[in-house]
């Protein structure tokens, strides 16, 4: 299913430890399911700088902390339900047994 | 299976130590092996031993070397003439920073990526612009 437009959602990083290596990589794995472009920007930092949300080094290279704002932007097929599923993850706090 | 790493360094700590991250992204999805470091716990490399963690890592669908320093490269160039012509052709030498090379195409093969791409996602990281 493909949106005609771009979707966006801004989400709050909950996670103490912001968007840093592990939280990345999973977040990076969930983007890799969808068909979609999802771009991730850094609201609070405010640089314009875009992620694609399949690059752990793009993605960690934002500096995203915990209590920072992040834009999701999804486009092409499955868009809606990548950014979705991508807040969602990012909403949950990434808790996983074990997490440090 | 996934596409395999080795990781070339002259320093083995310093191999092991981005093993380590590596295990952190992948949760253990990804073969890795360390060829690092001289004899006696001494700094260098060693190509008959970078050819040994090749062919162990290299029984699926194939491998990605990425290396540290200078020699490293020679090392490692060296390593793939001693391979098996069956392991070399499935076996690439990534032109990429050490650190963020294997981190990227570390997360690239856990996603079950072809070689192509696991060695395209090493490679994307000569160009990232470190500071946010």
């Amino acid at each position: 299913m493909s949106s005609p437009e771009p979707v966006a959602v801004e989400v709050v990083v909950e996670h103490e430890h912001g968007l840093h290596l592990r939280p990345a990589a999973r977040f990076v794995r969930l983007a890799a399911r969808y068909g979609a472009l999802v771009e991730v920007e850094n609201v609070t930092r405010g640089t314009g700088r875009r992620a694609n949300a399949r690059s752990l080094l793009e993605v960690t290279a934002l500096g995203v902390d915990g209590g920072h704002v992040v834009r999701l932007t999804g486009s092409g097929p499955e868009a809606a339900t990548a950014v979705d599923a991508l807040a969602a993850l990012i909403r949950s706090g990434f808790a996983e047994p074990g997490e440090r | 299976m996934s596409v395999g790493l080795v990781l070339v360094s002259h320093s083995a700590r310093l191999a092991e130590g981005v093993r380590e991250l590596i295990e952190q992204v992948t949760q253990g999805q990804v073969p890795v092996a360390v060829a690092a470091g001289g004899a006696g716990g001494a700094l260098g490399t060693n190509a008959a031993e970078i050819a040994d963690s090749v062919t162990a890592v290299g029984g699926g669908d194939g491998v990605v070397v990425l290396v540290d320093l200078g020699s490293a490269v020679l090392s490692a160039e060296t390593a793939l003439e001693l391979l098996e012509p069956a392991v070399r052709d499935r076996a690439r030498l990534a032109d990429a920073p050490f650190v963020e090379g294997a981190v990227a195409a570390a997360v690239e093969a856990s996603l079950g990526s072809d070689l192509a791409a696991v060695l395209a996602a090493a490679e994307a990281a000569r160009g990232l612009e470190k500071l946010a």
